[in-house]
């Protein structure tokens, strides 16, 4: 039943106007800009140009490139992210000896300042003095390109940002597991179902909700990607490595080009939009049938 | 009573006194004065800061904080600071190719600083280039940067290497003359089963990799016939850097990062002085730096073998007029003032103006820039003439034949004739960014050099339409010291 006493408008209308101040103003400002050619440095007085800084980078190749290599580290990290984090959380929720210590201890990279891990990365993936390269060296493996050759580039950030951050998806798997109910896992046993047939048939339904967050939120995450990129390869060598949110950077506390930031901005966020539509799309099927 | 108020005013007096025999030692008297001082990371520079503000804060009893950004920040942290006049920063240290962007957000220094004995002793490629923008002097050199070369001297004077080497190549071992001769002895000295490589340069991209690249070119792209045309050509503003003398360029410092350590192209200056330091490379080429710091027995391996030359050069120069290779009766040496040395300006809006400009005479007085020259790791290059005569004061890091070799090639580098001087433009960031980029690819070979340099062109000449033309090769000229265009 809705109250006619004026008085709600005294309690609603401050969170209303807070959050058109910090939220909406800003985010209209900034397609506002996003319609201009408007830079700081050097300082050029802003001029309407509507759509053409959309179409300038639907022509660019540097952005297409940029939304590849963020996919790319985008879908592969959290695919591997979720296939190791949710094995070690099944083995952690099997309690095996010595269970809390590797909960904490697996925890502990998702507690680290990303630039800082990039840093100890960086040193780690040196070719000539880093652990790996001595580690490798003893198998004939010497001088490998981490970091100066496209792929490899990609693949040590990726194995960074796997390292990094597993642990949420364990985190937030085991306590998933951890609310399954016994009785089901109980009445299997008395059918004789394999460990096997038990995943497949109760683990893994019942906690597709919970996965499906988990990865959303890993997903939108992991196209935000900056620090990593920006310390271990500063998006080189060439742009093979540059994500959307460094090109922005780049543009943006680089160039000071404000109107384009914007406008790259708005299409990094439709990019993300069409990408979590179409996954909770894919999702919805399997969801709805869960309920 | 009245002891007890005769005792009062007697502390009361001597208290006073105290202070006021204190405040006269603070001259001019800053106490209670902070300044905040926006610098890249330390050691290199934020360390001749700190050393200026402990002989600031020593005569004038005022403070100096000095805030630190990483190199890749700096340009953004004081861009963002100034253009919204902000009093972050009392002071800000940055590179001379900003000063166009900067300009507009600086105070002047003041006149009686522009005269007399210290003023003097700045070199004139500084203190009338590079301090100088549009006749007008809003900053100050507080390091010298011209490229140098370095070399081991205990390989290029042992016997058995001087004759191997002369028996491939048909000339003497020792410092090159030319791009050719430095590449060839990277790829003589080019040993990896023993640890040795031919030459260590920065290549990676944010990593100061562009000066290296440029000062290979400007052995082939600084023409004396045509003078300021390296970047640009000075009557139309259309960009010069995929002639074939910036190609030329391009090759040779691709071909150096294939005679470098494994990891050579994520190389930043950082990674070049640690590899020379190590007795990793033969040869090398980059700021003063490297000499102090592989003269340092506390940082290096090569101490007490540290020999210094002028970048090489050459004796065929593109001349962008003409659009024809003009041929010269001996080898130019190709110097380039890379970066062009870090200076110091006070913005309109700090609010310690007068007190900032005197931490900045402080901080550059011949002996705090001297002390500061001469410690390793400083990032302070000689920028005065009494840095380069004194060679007692160099006789703490450097043998004599060392010290000879390393002023020599400083002082020749930046007084030469044909010194090259960095691009300095509004955008600056916008020019370089696509050059870092072009460069990645070449380094790596996924595209050639001449279509590397063909697409920084056609953004270069986008840019400075967009920018506006007739604006642009207004500053380029004051840039390059070449008089307005009527």
């Amino acid at each position: 039943m809705m109250r006619n006493d004026p008085i709600k408008h005294v309690f609603i209308w401050p969170a209303v106007l807070v959050v058109l101040a910090i939220s909406i103003f800003p985010l209209i400002y900034s397609l506002t800009t996003s319609f201009l050619s408007y830079r700081l440095i050097p300082p050029i007085p802003p001029r309407v140009v509507w759509l053409g800084n959309y179409a300038t980078l639907l022509q660019e190749p540097r952005f297409w490139s940029a939304l590849f290599t963020t996919t790319l580290i985008a879908f592969i990290a959290v695919g591997l992210q979720y296939a190791i984090g949710f094995g070690v959380a099944l083995a952690l929720n099997a309690r095996v000896p010595g269970e809390r210590l590797f909960r904490v201890a697996l925890l502990l990279p998702m507690l680290l300042a990303p630039v800082a891990v990039a840093l100890v990365a960086r040193m780690i993936f040196n070719p000539t003095m880093g652990p790996l390269n001595q580690f490798l060296a003893k198998f004939g493996l010497v001088n490998l390109p981490f970091l100066t050759n496209g792929h490899w580039a990609l693949a040590c950030i990726i194995a960074v940002e796997v390292w990094q951050w597993t642990p949420f998806i364990i985190l937030m798997m085991l306590a998933g597991l951890q609310t399954l109910p016994e009785d089901v896992y109980e009445a299997a046993e008395l059918e004789n179902a394999s460990a096997w047939q038990q995943f497949w048939g109760i683990t893994f339904p019942m906690m597709l909700p919970i996965s499906a967050a988990v990865v959303f939120i890993r997903l939108i995450e992991s196209y935000k990607i900056m620090d990593t990129v920006f310390v271990m390869t500063g998006g080189g060598p060439g742009v093979d490595t540059e994500t959307l949110t460094l090109f922005a950077y780049q543009e943006g506390f680089k160039k000071f080009n404000l109107g384009y930031t914007s406008a790259l901005s708005f299409l990094f966020l439709i990019a993300i939009t069409i990408i979590g539509v179409t996954y909770l799309a894919l999702l919805r099927p399997h969801l709805e049938k869960r309920r | 009573m009245l002891r007890r108020t005769f005792l009062m005013l007697t502390t009361s007096l001597a208290i006073a006194g105290a202070a006021s025999q204190a405040n006269a030692a603070c001259s001019p008297d800053y106490t209670g004065v902070t300044l905040t001082v926006a610098s890249q990371t330390g050691p290199y520079i934020a360390s001749a800061l700190k050393l200026g503000a402990d002989e600031w804060a020593k005569k004038t009893c005022g403070k100096v904080n000095v805030v630190e950004f990483p190199w890749s920040e700096l340009y953004p942290k004081i861009a963002t600071s100034l253009t919204a006049s902000d009093a972050t920063f009392d002071l800000v240290s940055f590179a001379p190719a900003w000063l166009p962007d900067f300009v507009p957000y600086l105070s002047e220094m003041p006149k009686e600083m522009q005269s007399g004995k210290d003023w003097d002793d700045i070199e004139p490629a500084y203190r009338e280039r590079l301090m100088v923008w549009e006749g007008k002097i809003y900053s100050q050199s507080m390091d010298g940067d011209v490229h140098t070369y370095t070399y081991r001297t205990d390989l290029f004077s042992d016997p058995k290497e001087k004759d191997a080497f002369k028996a491939k190549y048909g000339y003497d071992l020792a410092p090159p003359k030319t791009w050719k001769q430095y590449l060839d002895i990277a790829e003589f000295f080019q040993r990896p089963d023993k640890g040795l490589w031919g030459t260590a340069e920065a290549f990676r991209r944010g990593g100061q990799q562009f000066w290296f690249f440029f000062s290979h070119a400007a052995a082939y792209a600084n023409n004396p016939n045509y003078p300021g045309a390296m970047f640009f050509d000075p009557e139309t503003m259309d960009a010069q850097i995929n002639n074939p003398g910036w190609v030329k360029g391009l090759e040779e410092y691709i071909r150096a990062s294939k005679l470098g350590p494994p990891n050579a192209l994520n190389f930043s200056f950082g990674e070049v002085n640690a590899a020379v330091a190590g007795g990793q490379v033969a040869e090398s080429i980059g700021w003063g730096d490297t000499g102090v710091i592989a003269a340092d027995p506390k940082q290096s391996k090569i101490s007490g073998k540290v020999g210094s030359a002028m970048l090489p050069g050459s004796d065929e120069i593109w001349n962008a007029k003409t659009k024809k290779w003009d041929k010269f009766p001996s080898v130019i040496p190709g110097p380039f003032m890379a970066f062009g040395g870090w200076q110091i300006a006070v913005p309109k809006a700090g609010k310690n103006q007068k007190a900032a400009w005197d931490f900045v005479k402080t901080l550059t007085s011949p002996d705090v820039s001297g002390q500061a020259a001469i410690t390793g790791g400083s990032g302070v290059n000689p920028y005065r003439k009494s840095h380069t005569a004194n060679l007692q004061l160099w006789s703490k890091i450097f043998s004599p034949e060392e010290a000879k070799e390393y002023l020599g090639a400083q002082s020749d580098s930046i007084n030469a004739k044909n010194v090259a001087l960095d691009m300095r433009l509004p955008g600056y960031f916008s020019y370089t960014e696509v050059v870092e980029i072009e460069l990645g690819k070449a380094l790596a070979g996924q595209t050639t050099p001449q279509a590397a340099l063909d697409a920084i062109a056609k953004e270069w000449n986008r840019l400075t339409d967009e920018f506006g033309r007739a604006k642009q090769l207004a500053a380029y000229r004051a840039a390059m010291g070449l008089p307005p265009k009527n």
